[in-house]
């Protein structure tokens, strides 16, 4: 909602904006032009009444006045000759015309005057008090006390000095209107030359109030204003519909759809289909539509993705635990023998793998002991090790020697074997009343033995090839013989092959040295300690190989 | 791990650099039995290669087999000594030609 409202605003305080600017310039414009319209009405006015009164007086009579005016001026005709002037019928038969004229017309003053550009020009600022350029011949000003008669001079406004000088030199009409303005309000006049012979001698003077020009231009103003106020209004009420039927409501409609989307967890809203303006919006629309359905699907596609993942993952840890619950791994295995100490552990690497381990009894005097490691890792290489370690079981059991159990197992194995999967694998069957070791080897790393002297050392194996890598390949067991105290450690190459970050193997030196510093500690002790010594050389290295080890000391 | 191979005429060598293990294998596998679709003997160049895990072994048996069953040969040539204990222990030297 905030959205919607803050748009038509915009557009609302967008169209005033341009609806003050239109009215305050066409208003203005038309003011000033209204305005000089008047203006120049009333001046005309004052021009038609000077004309009237210059045809009040025939041309000999005008020229009588002017010329004794002017001589009154040069001071060659006495005031006792204007004097007489001033008695002759025609004078005063002027006059009283003129008197009615102004009545009849309301204006404020008709007069006729002598002057000249000279003394008009004669103009100072220091002497204003004493420049008088016009000497009257007929005045008839509307207050009687302040009216000039013939021969009596007096001055004007000078700003006036050249628009009347270029009437004296050109005899025509001024573009001035002489506005003037006084307690009543403005005033024009007419300056209107009169000629006598062809030469121009004077002015006619006709000053006539304005007084409706103000009222009529306030009604003006306040109409147009009124006009364009209202013309703007509608526009704007019109447009104002157009855009919100055809722009604001759409935009409003997929803003609002979008926040849904959000809000009902990207259900795609149907209601933007509906917006059919065929320009931008609608494309805008069409798109966020598309995108809806994009993010959908999207977001189903992810849903799928991660529950499968999931699954996989849980299935997986399932399969681990599965594995590891195979290996024997309840210690002390055999409290109630104290011929032999057993222990072994395995650590899978991240994903399932293939390393096991294996002891069990076949009788009262064989211990059996195996370690085997898969190749490759995987569900496939715990499937493939589950077999191998049943297999193996069972072939034992079924009271078979070393080597012959390894060339069953190993023909078993090779069949159906598509994936070339193989196994290395290590197996030794101790008869404890003895001590005597019988073992065979399936290409796996050899086992470390602390013999009678008490010192860990590689036991050299006859390397047989590794099971179900070829059918038919005969294995050769061999066996030594274990005192009381003597150790056997067997391993799967995730020990020897544990890098550290610089990508250096630890080696069967490392791991031989490790042995014989705790070679007098239990089998569980010597584990742990290996355990830890590889993961101080691991440090920060991530292993990709189960660790896996079995050792087994023997007590007699 | 990197593999380059080069083929005059009717032999193929795959030179190997780097580390063989669980994750490389499937390339080395991969480009054994490429080779033995066009040619009928492969060599294996093990002069840079610095690791092969037991992964690494299954794609040289599953060579092998290959080799025997097309009746051609796969050949591994410049086998560090540390390779070659890998493959005494497990016995593969019984199975392979090495060289």
């Amino acid at each position: 909602m905030k959205k919607r409202s803050s748009l038509v605003a915009k557009f609302i305080i967008g169209f005033l904006i341009i609806g003050i600017a239109i009215c305050t310039v066409t208003t203005a414009r038309g003011y000033s032009q209204y305005k000089s319209y008047i203006q120049k009405k009333y001046n005309d006015i004052a021009y038609d009444i000077a004309e009237i009164f210059e045809n009040y007086m025939t041309e000999e009579e005008l020229a009588l006045y002017m010329n004794a005016v002017e001589g009154y001026c040069m001071g060659k005709v006495s005031e006792e000759a204007l004097e007489v002037i001033k008695e002759t019928s025609e004078y005063q038969e002027t006059e009283k015309l003129l008197y009615s004229l102004r009545e009849a017309t309301e204006a404020n003053d008709i007069f006729l005057v002598y002057t000249n550009k000279d003394v008009i020009l004669s103009y100072e600022e220091a002497n204003a008090e004493n420049w008088k350029p016009l000497t009257y011949v007929f005045d008839c000003y509307m207050v009687e006390e302040l009216k000039f008669g013939m021969g009596q001079k007096s001055g004007f406004n000078p700003i006036f000095n050249e628009s009347i000088v270029e009437v004296l030199e050109t005899g025509k009409r001024a573009d001035n209107y002489f506005i003037s303005e006084s307690d009543f309000g403005y005033n024009t006049s007419a300056v209107y030359p009169v000629m006598v012979d062809g030469e121009i001698k004077g002015i006619i003077g006709v000053e006539i109030p304005m007084s409706t020009l103000e009222s009529a231009l306030n009604e003006y103003i306040a109409n147009s204003v009124l006009a364009t106020v209202a013309i703007v209004v509608v526009f704007i009420v019109i447009f104002m519909i157009y855009m919100y039927r055809n722009m604001i409501s759409p935009i409003h409609l997929i803003a609002h759809e979008a926040e849904q989307f959000v809000e009902n967890d990207a259900e795609v809203s149907e209601k933007l289909a509906t917006i059919k303006t065929k320009d931008e919006i609608q494309k805008l629309s069409e798109s966020v539509l598309k995108m809806e359905i994009g993010i959908k699907e999207y977001i189903a596609n992810i849903t799928k993705i991660t529950a499968e993942k999931e699954r996989i993952g849980a299935e997986l840890n399932v399969a681990k635990q599965i594995q590891a619950d195979l290996l024997p791994s309840i210690f002390p295995a055999f409290p109630e023998r104290s011929e032999f100490d057993i222990f072994a552990t395995m650590n899978p690497a991240k994903e399932v793998g293939g390393d096991f381990y294996d002891f069990f009894m076949v009788d009262e005097d064989h211990l059996v002991f195996l370690i085997a490691d898969v190749s490759g890792k995987g569900v496939p290489a715990a499937l493939f090790m589950v077999i191998a370690k049943t297999l193996i079981k069972n072939q034992v059991l079924k009271g078979e020697e070393p080597a012959a159990v390894f060339e069953a197992v190993n023909n078993q194995l090779c069949e159906n074997n598509k994936e070339g999967m193989f196994v290395t694998a290590w197996m030794g069957v101790m008869e404890i009343s003895t001590g005597n070791l019988t073992y065979v080897n399936a290409g796996h790393n050899p086992p470390v033995v602390k013999g009678e002297d008490g010192v860990f050392r590689y036991l050299k194996c006859s390397p047989g090839f590794v099971l179900a890598g070829l059918e038919g390949i005969p294995y050769s067991q061999e066996s030594i013989r274990l005192y009381k105290g003597d150790s056997i450690y067997i391993y799967t190459d995730g020990v020897t092959d544990t890098i550290n970050m610089q990508e250096e193997m630890y080696g069967e030196d490392k791991l031989e040295n490790a042995l014989n510093i705790h070679r007098e500690e239990t089998p569980e002790e010597i584990l742990k300690a290996i355990k830890e010594e590889l993961e101080l050389f691991a440090g920060e290295a991530e292993q990709f190989d189960d660790v896996t080890m079995l050792c087994m000391k023997y007590k007699g | 791990m990197q593999i380059t191979e080069t083929r005059d005429n009717e032999v193929i060598t795959i030179a190997i650099e780097g580390r063989v293990d669980t994750n490389t294998s499937p390339q080395v596998q991969d480009a054994i039995l490429k080779s033995f679709q066009k040619v009928n003997q492969v060599v294996l160049d093990f002069s840079q290669c610095t690791y092969v895990s037991s992964a690494g072994l299954r794609a040289l048996l599953i060579g092998q087999k290959t080799a025997s069953s097309k009746k051609g040969t796969m050949k591994l040539v410049h086998v560090p000594e540390i390779l070659m204990n890998v493959l005494q222990m497990s016995g593969f030297v019984n199975i392979l030609t090495i060289e």
